[in-house]
This record gives C-alpha cells, structure tokens and sequence, in this order.
C-alpha cells in the first residue's frame, strides 16, 4: 500500500508542479463570484441565503459543465503525455505493474477532480455569504452535500471517459476535444426508447430531485446501475489497451 | 621481484562466471515481418558488451524486449534467471536502462525528476541519489529545471536515474550521444570501474565503434534482426602469434633481403615511394629482426603496427553501408 501511496504521490506532484497548476483553482473562485454578483444584480430575490445559492449553483446545470471541462483539461495529459514526452520508457521499467501504475494514475484523477469540487464548493459558498448572506432560506448543509454528490459523480463520469481516451488515442488534444464536445451535447434529449440505455440523459442524477426523471420510465436505480457499468467497461478498456502495448 | 607472481592466473572459466542476461531465441514480428530474428547470446557478471550493428539492425527493439517495454514474439529474456515475461518486476529490478534518448518530465527539476525514480524502487534511501548525481557530475545542475538542461545533461541524468536502484545489468541505447569529449571520456572510465568494482554487466549500443572497442570486452554484431558474429575486443597476448607489420627503413631492397632470409618472416609487400617494408611475422621474432636489420646497417625510422580496426571488420561482416 506504501508502494501504491508513493506512485499516486509521483502523479499528483506531476500535475501539481506544473505552474498552471493554480489556474483552474483561480478560474473557479472567480467564477464563483461572479456567478453570485450576476445573480445577484439581475436577480436579487433568486436565492434566500449562501446555502441556497451553493445548493443549486452546484448542479450538473450550474457550473458542473465547466467543472468537468477543468477537471478535464487538468487531467487529459496524464497518460498521453507521457507518451509524447517519451518519459513513458523510465516509467515503465521499474519493478511496479503496468497495472499499478495506472490505477495510479486513476486515483490522481479521482484526487484532483475532488480537489476541483471543494474549491468549487468553498468558492460558492463564500460568494453566497457575500451576496446573499448566511441565515434565511431552506437550504442546509444536507442540500449542499446532495449537491456536491451530483456533482462530482458528472464530473468522475468525465474524467473517466477522458482518461480512457488518453490511453486509447495518446493524444491530449483529441481526448479534450472529443470530451468537452460530449459535455456540450450531453442535455439534448432524443424520444426514443433506447435513448435511456446512452449515458448522456443518465448523467445528471439531480434530475431526480424532488420526483423527476430524465425520461420516461427512468429511475434513480436505474441510473446509477448504468452509470456504474459505463464506467467499469471505460476502465477495463484503458486497461486492458494500456497493460498490452507495445511502447515504441 | 618475485616473477613466478605474473604466472598465477585470474580464476576465469564458465564455472565463475555469472550469467546476468540471457536472450533466449527471442524474436520480433511486425506486421509478418521479423525486426529481431532468434536472438541469442549470454553477458556474464562484471563483463561489457557491445551491442553493434547498421542503422535499422534492430538494436533498440532488442533493447524494448530486453527491458519489456514491447512483447517479443517468441524466446525469452532471462534477467538473474528471472523471466521478464513471467517475473516482470524481479526482473527489471535488476536492470537500469536508458532507451534511445533520456526524456524527463521539463517541468521539474532534475532532483524531482530523481526522486520520482527513487520513489518507485524499493531499497535505496534519498542519500543513493547524491551518490549517482556526483558519480554523473550533475550536482551544479540539481535544482535547474529539466527544460533547461543541453543534451549532454540530460543524457548525464539518465545514467543517473538507470543506476538510483544498484541495478545489475546496465543497458544503454547510444550513451555517449550528445556527450563532449570529456564527458565521454569520463563516462568510459566510470563504466570500466562499476563493471570492474561493482560487477555490474553492461550492455551498450552505439554506433561509435571506437567508442565500442576501447570499453567493451565483447561485441555482439546484429544485422537484420540476426545474429551476424560475437566477437572477443580484450586482446589476449599469447592468442595473439601473428603480427603484422610496417618498418620504414632508408635502405629498402637491404632490408627485404636481411628479412626475406629469417626463418618464419614473411615479406608481404614493399612500398618504395615511402620507404616501407610490409611483413608478416611470430610476435616472438620481432626482436630478432629488428636485430638483423641493424646488423645489416639498415637505419629503422618507425615501426608500426598493422592492426584490422573493429571498424573494418564491421564493415566486412555488414557488407558496409546497406540499410535493412
Ligand atoms: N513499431 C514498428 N513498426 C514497424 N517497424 C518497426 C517498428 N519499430 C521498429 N521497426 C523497424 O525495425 C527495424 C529496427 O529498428 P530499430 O530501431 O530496432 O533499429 P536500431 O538498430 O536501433 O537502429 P539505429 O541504429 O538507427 O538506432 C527498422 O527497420 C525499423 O523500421
Ligand atoms: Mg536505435
């Protein structure tokens, strides 16, 4: 486990020694602000308290997209651009698995994609303390929680497709390219049966709040059950195409 | 002095010698075609190899296989008798390695890079990365960012990381590529003593068959993905009976004539225009001659050595300059 601990301490140091680094941290808490002062100025009575505003900004369908897409530019490069760099040889030849590696690389993105919901969350809520105070409204802590969880279940969605595209395409550029074109067609809702087995309508799992579903004939269960088998066959096909290649 | 001391051998032979590597029949196949075909050969404890052949002979696909970054086709690399198929990580443990050029993460400093490599090896504590980094001659450059480091340096660093583990086997793709002089120089003198010192096996391929034969004790010559010869580069005096030689002299057809007539000299040729005298003769005999030839009266201006360069017999045995 120490061995694993070091390798995943190997990942986060790579990401985070990058001067960049602090940049999608800094866009999030600007956002958050500014998200609160638009709302704010155009729409005083929106929200009751920072807890109402955290709660709902939160969401798939408030800044979630573009946590995903940050989460997603942070982490496409982790397996591709040790290809391009050619460090992917040093990597390779050390007396840990292909496997451990890898999984390495996963709990890095898992690492920073929480780290990314945190500051997102702390962000909100002080804009939501600035703008709209701490007390009233109907929100708690419970709520902002909830939120969180959505939250941060689309944005791991993401992240795990984005990873597999590191590994299957090498590429960084095509992996966010064809990840952030997913985030943006991912509301478009298509009637018909089979739409509700594609993984785009079962990703946002706050539509279920307060009764509602995606589609007809969807259910809570239903899409976790299917969120969790897309993401066992994107890991095992990152796997499976990263412990079987040849490293030229 | 006591002479009898010259005469005790070094205890040699195949019951000493350790087998480090040993490429078992390993092959390549892309796309049908063989790039390394039914490899073999063995590199004991302590020993330098070359690994030499024409641009495209497949030495760094060997080197991939070796090291496990690609599957071989058919074979087996034995690594300390450990598969590197089947015992991946007792393997490659054992093995340091720099594959084609040394890249780094830029963005860090050459320490971090360093300590990235320590972390994933078991064993060796912060104090081994002081150790290789003065052995390399890095310390001024420790704290630099990769992305600032010449080819020279990176390279340097490379060795650096393939030796953080005390590996047992050495294997390096074109070290001294984008080494100065100095660095090269240094370099071999720092491969002899480990293998020497340590008994570290070391595996080279270069291009730079100078390079090749000054350090390495064999080579091993690949073509086309074959085996093309193996052969011994460390001289042993008494294996070597015959000698071939050039005498200038100021009077030639005097000196043909005193070395034509001693028992086993053979005149090979004569070159007037320079005054020199080609022959061919017993290591034994050369005192001898020289002793006739000034008998004789001849003066003798210089003596030199005929000696065929691993660069010609390269050549000889790649038919020179065909790519595969
Ligand atoms: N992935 C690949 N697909 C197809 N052919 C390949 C591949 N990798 C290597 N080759 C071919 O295999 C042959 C051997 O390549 P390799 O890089 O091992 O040669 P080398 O001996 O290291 O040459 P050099 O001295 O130029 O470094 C070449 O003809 C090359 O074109
Ligand atoms: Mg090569």
């Amino acid at each position: 486990m120490r061995k694993f601990n070091l390798l995943v301490l190997n990942e986060w140091l790579k990401i985070s020694k990058k001067r960049s680094n602090i940049i999608p941290y800094v866009i999030l808490l600007v956002l958050s602000l500014a998200v609160g002062y638009m709302t704010r100025t155009f729409a005083a009575d929106m929200y009751a308290s920072a807890a109402d505003f955290t709660a709902d900004s939160l969401q798939p369908r408030g800044i979630g997209q573009l946590l995903a897409i940050l989460v997603i530019v942070g982490t496409a490069g982790i397996v591709s651009r040790e290809y391009s760099q050619g460090t992917i040889k040093f990597l390779l030849i050390r007396a840990r698995s292909r496997t451990a590696i890898l999984a390495s690389k996963y709990v890095t993105v898992l690492l920073y994609t929480l780290s990314m919901q945190v500051v997102a969350t702390v962000g909100l809520f002080l804009s939501g303390a600035v703008f709209f105070g701490l007390s009233g409204g109907e929100a708690g802590i419970g709520e902002i929680l909830t939120s969180l969880l959505y939250s941060t279940v689309y944005c791991t969605v993401y992240a795990t497709i984005g990873f597999m595209l590191g590994i299957l395409t090498k590429s960084t550029g095509v992996t966010i390219g064809a990840t952030i074109f997913a985030t943006t067609i991912d509301k478009l809702v298509i009637s018909r049966e089979f739409y509700k087995y594609v993984l785009f309508p079962n990703l946002n799992l706050a539509a279920y709040k307060d009764g509602g579903a995606p589609m007809q004939g969807m259910t809570l269960t239903f899409s976790i059950i299917l969120l969790c088998i897309y993401m066992t066959l994107f890991l095992l096909a990152g796997f499976a195409v990263f412990r079987r290649r040849d490293v030229a | 002095m006591n002479s009898t001391a010259h005469n005790v051998q070094e205890p040699s032979g195949p019951a000493q010698e350790q087998t480090v590597l040993e490429m078992q029949g390993v092959s390549k196949l892309i796309k049908g075609k063989a790039i390394v075909d039914n490899l073999s050969f063995k590199i004991h404890k302590g020993e330098i190899v070359g690994l030499l052949g024409p641009n495209g002979a497949g030495k760094t696909t060997t080197i991939r296989m070796m090291t496990g970054l690609i599957r071989m086709s058919g074979g087996d690399v034995l690594i300390h008798g450990h598969s590197i198929r089947k015992e991946f990580k007792q393997a490659i443990s054992q093995i340091g390695a720099i594959i084609e050029n040394p890249e780094f993460y830029p963005h860090m400093t050459g320490y971090d890079n360093l300590l990235q490599y320590l972390r994933m090896s078991d064993g060796a504590g912060v104090s081994r990365i002081k150790e290789v980094v003065e052995l390399v001659g890095l310390q001024e450059a420790m704290n630099k960012k990769v992305r600032a480091y010449s080819l020279g340096m990176r390279q340097r660093l490379g060795i650096a990381q393939a030796l953080l583990h005390s590996p047992k086997l050495l294997i390096l793709d074109e070290p001294t590529n984008g080494l100065d002089p100095a660095g090269i120089r240094e370099m071999r003198d720092y491969m002899r003593r480990i293998a020497e010192v340590e008994g570290i096996a070391i595996l080279i391929s270069s291009h730079m068959l100078a390079e090749i034969e000054q350090i390495c004790h064999r080579a091993v010559v690949i073509q086309n993905g074959k085996l093309v010869t193996v052969t011994q580069l460390t001289e042993v005096p008494e294996a070597r009976s015959e000698v071939a030689l050039t005498i200038r002299v100021d009077k030639l057809e005097a000196a043909r004539t005193v070395a034509g007539a001693l028992q086993g000299v053979k005149v090979t040729g004569a070159d007037e225009a320079h005054f020199e005298l080609h022959v061919q003769l017993p290591d034994g005999a050369v005192p001898e001659l020289v002793a006739a030839l000034s008998e004789a009266k001849v003066g003798i201006y210089r003596i030199t050595e005929n000696r065929q360069s691993l660069e010609e017999d390269f050549l000889k045995w790649t038919g020179g300059n065909r790519i595969a």
